[in-house]
């Protein structure tokens, strides 16, 4: 009996060291496109991410209506035009970190996530790069990549091909904290 | 004994284990997406945007107003009658003719409040607008409908042989309006326009003819395309003398047109009877028929500019 009760202490155990959530309610994402006529650029701070550096699960998304632009016809068009941000409202990522991450140890950790990307109602097996800082035990996971518009089926019309990059380039930060 | 128990136990403890691991894989997968739930929890009452792509339809102002900072230059024309008397091919349709041209600005003061600016060919009308736009529909329905505010003064500065100007104020007409919108999906918004017509010197001169009365409008959009929409435009004037008039004859303003945006351009291509593009010269004095030929081509051009400083560029 003894022993049963000393296996099951050490299962639990095991069981309860392993929950290292982290979560960020204000991430901020920046998204640029650069073309012929006109650089054209948004940003929002109401993204919000899941990361599990246990699983190292990790999960993402940002309301497209947050997405602020320069232009107020500009940022019509985007969520009427392109976005169709009535039907989906929000850009998504989740998927799963590919490193291992000591929480424990501050350092600079490259990382790259695979998972399921979706914008504009159109998902995307995707790889992406990253890097998640651990310092004092706060931590931040940046990251920079590409979306083609024709990947996701936004359609850019010939009319406006000069003004809209083929590809647009998405910036994310998120300083995360842990889950209480 | 001894050895069957523990045996016992530990089958129990690895049964337990294994139990636990799968509830426990399974509620840390859903946890991340019931934390991302709780996160990003849907913003509440967003205000609808793009109830329409410009500030006007054919005749009707829409509940949109010019964004903060930003100028509309507007050009607007209405040619001649396609058909009837004054139609057909010696005018080539219509369009050797101008019924009325318009000319006109608008002004984001800030992104609710605009201030306008126009001229009419059609009683060489000079006008200037303050539109609000008061009530903004929301997404979750709390407010279901869009609300806008639309005043406008008329000033006709023309030379005149007889005395119907000598007094200065006789000049002048106003109109007043309040359109109420909706947008019940991304392709179609319908708006009603309950207004009046307030005019110092009515025309045609008659004894009968009133100063002032009440009008509505009503019009609608329906997209078929992210960047074409069908537009449907319709005006009546509550007013006695223009109901019971025989010599001119009036009747209700009705205009079907072709909206396409090309990004800073919204165009509108229309049919319409009504031959004056102010609302203070069309609630007053249509007195074209559609069942007669009396309906003209006409556009409308709406040029977006932003006067909003520009920051450098992070990229």
């Amino acid at each position: 009996m003894k022993h049963i009760g000393l296996i099951l202490l050490v299962w639990f155990g095991i069981n309860q060291a392993g929950q290292d959530i982290y979560v960020c309610k204000n991430a901020v994402v920046n998204i640029y496109s650069k073309a012929p006529i006109e650089d054209i650029e948004a940003r929002s701070a109401k993204g919000t991410s899941v990361l599990n550096t246990t699983t190292g699960e990790v999960a993402f998304a940002v309301p497209i209506r947050s997405l602020k632009f320069e232009k107020a016809l500009m940022q019509e068009h985007f969520n009427e035009n392109y976005m169709e941000s009535d039907k989906y409202p929000q850009a998504s990522f989740k998927g799963k970190i590919n490193e291992k991450i000591d929480t424990g140890k501050d350092g600079v950790y490259p990382v790259t996530a695979t998972g399921v990307f979706e914008a504009h109602g159109v998902k995307q097996n995707r790889t992406i790069p990253g890097k998640i800082t651990i310092s004092g035990g706060n931590l931040t996971l940046t990251s920079e990549f590409m979306v083609a518009c024709k990947d996701h089926k936004i359609d850019i019309p010939t009319l406006v091909f000069k003004n809209i990059a083929e590809t647009i380039k998405v910036n994310v930060t998120a300083a995360y904290s842990p889950n209480k | 004994m001894k050895r069957s128990l523990l045996f016992a136990a530990l089958l129990c403890s690895a049964i337990m284990a294994s139990a636990q691991t799968k509830s426990d894989s399974t509620t840390k997968a859903s946890s991340t997406d019931s934390l991302m739930n709780t996160l990003s929890s849907p913003e509440k009452g967003e205000p609808v945007i793009a109830t329409f792509k410009a500030t006007r339809l054919i005749f009707s102002q829409t509940t949109e107003t010019v964004k903060k900072k930003e100028l509309n230059f507007l050009v607007i024309h209405r040619f001649g009658d396609i058909a009837g008397a004054q139609g057909g091919g010696k005018t080539f349709f219509g369009l050797d003719n101008s019924s009325d041209i318009y000319i006109g600005f608008e002004y984001g003061i800030s992104d609710n409040f605009n201030i306008g600016l126009g001229r009419s060919k059609y009683e060489q009308l000079i006008d200037m607008h303050l539109k609000y736009y008061l009530l903004h529909q929301t997404t979750d329905n709390s407010v279901p409908v869009a609300v806008s505010l639309f005043l406008k003064g008329g000033f006709k500065p023309y030379h005149v042989e007889t005395n119907i100007y000598d007094n200065f104020a006789n000049r002048f007409a106003y109109f007043a309006q309040a359109i109420v919108a909706r947008k019940f999906s991304s392709a179609l918004s319908l708006q009603i326009s309950p207004s009046y017509v307030i005019d110092n010197i009515p025309f045609p001169l008659a004894p009968t003819n009133e100063n002032n009365f009440f009008a509505i409008s009503a019009a609608g959009r329906l997209k078929f395309s992210k960047r074409m929409g069908i537009v449907l435009d319709y005006f009546h004037p509550f007013s006695r003398f223009r109901n019971n008039s025989v010599d001119p004859k009036f009747y209700d303003g009705l205009g079907v047109g072709l909206e396409i945006e090309t990004g800073g351009h919204v165009f509108t291509i229309n049919l319409s009877n009504a031959q004056a593009i102010s609302e203070i010269n069309y609630m007053s004095n249509t007195t074209s028929n559609w069942a007669k030929g009396q309906f003209r081509l006409g556009f409308t051009i709406s040029r977006i500019f932003d006067f909003n400083k520009k920051h450098k560029s992070a990229y």
